[in-house]
């Protein structure tokens, strides 16, 4: 969540010096000597003792698991879940009940339980996900209750009293299969801080709409991080039902597990790749310490924990570390320097049909009609300016051809196909790109990143991180390509805006006020770029501008918008000097 | 307070967001019972400038004074008890809240008898309203709105009025009907700063006009030698 | 929590139980009274939700820990426990006053992210209060013995406790409403709930406004947690339910909507009234929640834009 932001530093510049290749180099070999040492630890263990330390070995493992998978979901993808023991609580009974009728094996029953909480959440997510902020965390809070309570009544499940597995002889082999399984949700979450689909997720959580345009499948990611999310403490509670021979309701869906996971991640660094494990370590050895000394005290404890951590440090300890310069999160897909140009090299598009086409489209908010009856067409090779006062219905019409806003009636047509039905980010991957009137940049993310992301999403899917790197040396934007975008001043803000947009390697450009709030030579650059647009692939352009000299120039026709009705259309010259638009524009006269 | 010096005057005010200067350096004076107009296009300024006077977006530099006495870097609801009214953009009305409700609301600083007369008085000047005291203020018509927003204002009993384009979604009889009201305020002793993105309807309310653009202002002087002025046009529709 | 309902209906099913009409009288009657309980749960939670946008998760703590104070008070000194409702009042004011100042408003300075951050200690803040309770009041469901008689209207029985609760809660939250609607400070809360900004512009002090606002939500839940104890057995692990309820109530209600909140109070104490009678207790604890999914998925949209 917040702690991102201090995190994305990366090394400023465009290429490594030999101090930075030195500093990499050993902080490699840091890595290396803290991995073995970990090793060391963990095999350490079982060596010293198969009692005490053993069990607190494993439960401070189950809960490194747990923090884990809470932080694919609420951490990484920003959906915050009070509920994750649901699927905690599933896999214990799973387990058991496998174990129990079916007879497998504890280690088949608990990768089955797996499969179980997998399932699950691919029945639940696309649901569930559907909520946001609070009433996301709150469903499945009340979905763990639920679960409890069917639990508590179901008398092949035991009822309130449980189920009693046979006793484990060997708990190394408990431990041993916890030690594999938290790699496995390490691993998780190192593919979400490495690859372009913890990329995906992470936009989600800065910005789910701004990511949509980019082409993002907002609805899959964070399915897809919901069950992984799921199948780490599904797999997690078979273990340990399997490891305390006994499972009964209020142990496998109890909530207040879940607040010890929320506090161990938020201390350690929520959305980070160390925080679970740090957060989990520190709470779990301290907590054991505390609770030695004073039993009962341990939940307060943890809300306290919890109460200070967002008043002092909000980043927790990863946040912390970072101030040092240390644990940063790497730029994902980043290569070393950026490479050299390549122009894409882009197929025509065969046939007649105009690049867009809309049909009397209305828009109706409520009793406000935003759009009224408006038709318009743009061929190959043509820029529109669409001016208008205040609230004339420009930014609508933007929203409506990019799928932001569903029209009450009318047609849009891409291409000659009809694409009102067609969710946002399919518009995005097929080539429609849009800039946003205020930067909706993902601001924790590097410039970088926020490129690629849409290059990953866009025409040049396939090479996406040369497409990006072509985007950010043509905008000008190359210099700070490691810079996180919210430290961007907001002339370059709304250069990095610009530059997603092409990053989809679009045919239709959409663009909404980039020059307002610019510098006349910042202006003047992102009018050479929209110039050379043609030469880039791009079929059409379509511009809202209030700044109207600064794009009178470069439109083949404008339309003029007034109260949500088009009232002119034609060559800049003829329109502007129109009295009808002259009126509508400056104002009626007393 | 010092009733010879101008009811509102701004010195290199500079206010933003975030790393973001909206305004940049702005300086302008608001004479006792002058209507002067804030004119230029969307995004120029005129809204943070209005804000910025109204407190709800403290100064990163510059002086506002209000009849002599510096106002800048005060909490807004004390700007409005020391008689600045504030018409939002957007007019910012409580959507649930009746007509008869924002007019108590506005009218609470006042003594109950100026009260009474100011309700009164509002009631005079925009009659719809009257007729609608018991509806709640979302289910207006935009006309409606505007004018309850303005009244709402008025009854803080302000000196200066700060008004963020009152035209905007309205039809041009209803701003007529709004812009009417001017005079008599002025009669009243209420000073008007009008932020207006319409060229024409700013200029022919004022007695004089600033032009925005950017964050600075770039012209100034009489309503009347601005509207002959062509840089004014073109500043607006780059010709 | 699921003990006391077991109670309740026992109740109706053994005094009502001789005609339908009746029984169905008794159960609607039963549910009125709960509701109106509820809706004195749910209306604190609703002014600090709609003023301040938090939603706090401590909230069902505030009324267990006023709930267990209620029952230590009169196990101690064999009063009416009806005497610390000024108490409770005052002291959740002042507590949630303070609460709102050290907690809350630092962390709505955090912008886009404050609304989580809030979720979040108020989160750690109900766990340290229901440790607390824990603490000094163990972990026994607990009941003040108050009123045990029934007041009999020909075939249908009063609970003398649940008669005495749900009128003094619906007493309240009228009070509440009253004020809210009538006086200027209440219609200065809702101005400033509804749109700071023109609040502003009135001259109100919006941050007074909100302080105001977080000390009599805070004073009314615990003056329902002081109501709760007498009709229905409480232990600390009760505060995530009644927390829960609480949203539940105003996810059905409405968000701001003090009409829709009321109304949506009774429909519950009646929905669940009738469900405990023919479905036992385990379906009267879920029905909030499996409401709470019910309406937050296929509801209408209003319910959906709460988050």
């Amino acid at each position: 969540m917040e702690e991102a932001t201090g995190e994305r530093r990366g090394e400023p510049g465009l290429t490594l010096g030999r101090e930075a290749a030195a500093e990499r180099r050993g902080r490699r070999r840091w890595q290396a000597g803290a991995a073995l040492g970990a090793l060391a630890v963990v095999a350490a263990v079982p060596l010293l003792s198969t009692g005490y330390l053993l069990q607190l070995a494993t439960d401070t493992l189950t809960a490194i698991i747990l923090a884990y998978g809470w932080n694919l979901i609420s951490g990484f993808t920003g959906y915050l879940s009070f509920g994750q023991v649901s699927f905690y609580g599933l896999g214990a009974y799973s387990t058991a009940l496998l174990v129990l009728h079916a007879h497998l094996p504890w280690y088949f029953a608990v990768l089955a339980s797996g499969v179980v909480g997998a399932a699950a959440a691919l029945l639940l997510g696309p649901f569930m996900l559907r909520l946001r902020g609070i009433l996301f965390a709150l469903g499945m809070l009340g979905l763990a209750r639920i679960l409890g309570v069917v639990f508590n009544s179901w008398g092949f499940a035991g009822a309130s009293l449980g189920l009693s597995l046979p006793a484990e002889l060997m708990p190394v082999r408990i431990y041993v299969a916890t030690c594999l399984l938290a790699l496995l949700a390490f691993a998780c979450n190192a593919f979400f801080v490495h690859s372009g689909f913890g990329l995906d997720a992470v936009s989600l959580n800065e910005d789910e709409e701004a990511a949509a345009a980019l082409g993002v499948p907002a609805t899959r990611v964070k399915v897809i991080a919901f069950v992984l999310s799921a199948i780490l403490p599904a797999m997690a509670g078979g273990l340990v039902a399997w490891n305390r021979s006994y499972m009964d309701p209020s142990s496998a869906f109890n909530s207040s597990l879940d607040l010890q996971i929320v506090v161990f991640v938020l201390f350690g660094g929520i959305g980070t790749l160390w925080g679970p494990f740090l957060g989990t370590l520190t709470l779990m050895l301290a907590g054991e310490q505390f609770g030695v000394a004073f039993p009962d005290l341990q939940l307060a404890l943890y809300g306290v924990v919890v109460i200070s951590t967002v008043l002092a440090f909000p980043g927790g300890l990863v946040g912390l570390a970072n101030r040092f310069g240390w644990l940063m999160r790497p730029i994902v897909l980043a290569p070393k320097t950026l490479p050299a140009v390549v122009p894409p090299a882009r197929p025509a598009r065969q046939g007649a049909a105009p690049v867009l086409e809309v049909r009397d489209l209305t828009v109706r908010f409520g009793g406000l009609t935003a759009l009224d009856g408006v038709s318009l067409s743009l061929r190959r090779g043509e820029m529109l300016g669409i001016i208008g006062a205040n609230g004339a219905g420009k930014t609508t019409l933007f929203n409506a051809i990019t799928g932001f806003v569903r029209p009450t009636s009318g047609e849009i047509l891409y291409f000659g196909e009809p694409i009102s039905r067609v969710p946002i980010f399919r518009r995005a991957q097929r080539g429609i790109a849009r800039s946003f009137q205020i930067p909706r940049l993902l601001p924790s993310l590097t410039v970088w990143e926020n490129v690629v992301l849409a290059s990953r999403h866009g025409r040049q899917s396939h090479r996406a991180a040369e497409h990006a790197a072509w985007v950010l040396q043509t905008i000008g934007l190359a210099p700070m390509w490691r810079d996180p975008a919210s430290r961007l001043t907001p002339g370059y803000q709304r250069q990095l805006e610009f530059a997603r947009v092409l990053a989809l390697d679009p045919e239709l450009v959409l663009l909404d006020e980039v020059m307002a709030g610019m510098t006349r030579e910042e202006q003047e650059a992102v009018r050479g770029v929209i110039r050379c647009l043609p030469e880039y692939g791009v079929a059409a352009v379509a511009c809202v501008e209030h700044v109207i000299a600064a794009v009178s120039d470069l439109c083949d026709r404008m339309v003029v918008l007034d109260f949500g009705r088009k009232i002119a259309e034609g060559a800049p010259a003829a329109v502007l000097t129109d009295p009808v638009v002259v009126r509508a524009y400056l104002g009626e006269p007393l | 307070m010092n009733k010879d010096a101008p009811a509102l005057v701004v010195e290199d005010a500079t206010a933003g967001i975030g790393p973001l200067t909206i305004l940049d350096g702005v300086s302008l004076e608001l004479g006792s019972r002058e209507v002067v107009a804030v004119l230029g296009a969307n995004g120029a300024g005129k809204t943070t400038l209005l804000r910025t006077i109204a407190g709800l977006l403290p100064p990163r530099r510059g002086s506002i004074r209000l009849f002599g006495e510096p106002i800048e870097g005060r909490p807004a609801h004390e700007i409005t008890r020391a008689g600045i009214g504030h018409v939002p953009s957007g007019r910012e009305l409580f959507p649930r809240l009746s007509v008869a409700d924002h007019l108590e609301l506005g009218g609470r600083l006042s003594s109950p008898a100026r009260r009474v007369e100011l309700r009164q008085r509002m009631l005079e000047m925009f009659p719809a309203l009257g007729q609608r005291l018991g509806q709640r203020a979302g289910t207006l018509s935009g006309g409606e709105q505007q004018m309850l927003a303005i009244a709402r204002a008025l009854m803080t009993d302000p000196r200066v009025l700060l008004l963020d384009e009152p035209s905007t979604g309205l039809a041009p009889k209803i701003v007529l009907s709004v812009f009417q009201t001017f005079p008599l305020l002025r009669k009243q002793g209420v000073s008007i700063l009008l932020a207006e993105q319409s060229l024409t309807l700013g200029l022919s309310a004022a007695d004089r006009a600033y032009v925005m653009d950017q964050g600075r202002i770039v012209l100034s002087g009489n309503a009347a030698a601005l509207a002959e002025d062509h840089r004014v046009v073109d500043t607006y529709l780059g010709r | 929590m699921r003990r006391r309902r077991a109670r309740r209906a026992g109740t109706a099913r053994r005094e009502g139980a001789s005609e339908v009409g009746t029984l169905a009288l008794q159960l609607l009657v039963n549910g009125i009274l709960l509701g109106g309980l509820y809706v004195l749960v749910a209306q604190s939670l609703n002014l600090i939700f709609g003023v301040m946008g938090v939603v706090n998760l401590a909230h069902g703590s505030i009324i267990a820990l006023a709930g267990l104070f209620t029952y230590w008070f009169s196990m101690r000194t064999g009063l009416s426990p009806l005497l610390v409702l000024p108490l409770a009042l005052a002291g959740g004011a002042a507590a949630g006053a303070a609460g709102q100042r050290l907690l809350i408003e630092p962390v709505m300075q955090a912008g886009a992210k404050a609304g989580l951050l809030s979720l979040i200690v108020t989160f750690g803040l109900s766990y340290v209060l229901i440790e607390l309770a824990l603490q000094v009041f163990g972990s026994d469901f607990v009941s003040v013995p108050y009123l045990q008689s029934s007041w009999k209207l020909g075939a249908l029985a009063f609970g003398k406790a649940l008669v005495v609760a749900g009128a003094f809660a619906a007493v309240m939250s009228a009070l509440l409403y009253w004020w809210l609607n009538r006086t200027y400070s209440g219609k200065a809360l809702l101005a400033a709930s509804q749109s700071p900004t023109g609040a502003l512009s009135c001259g109100i002090d919006v941050a007074r406004v909100r302080l105001i606002a977080f000390g009599i939500g805070v004073g009314l839940a615990a003056a329902a947690g002081v109501l709760v104890i007498v009709i229905m057995p409480v232990a600390p692990q009760t505060a995530s339910d009644l927390t829960l309820l609480a949203f539940v109530i105003i996810a059905l209600g409405g968000l701001g909507d003090y009409l829709g909140v009321a109304a949506a109070a009774l429909l519950l104490g009646i929905a669940q009234s009738v469900a405990g009678y023919y479905l036992g207790g385990n379906a009267e604890y879920v029905l909030p929640y499996v409401l709470l999914l019910v309406v937050m998925l296929a509801g209408p949209g209003r319910f959906r834009r709460l988050g």
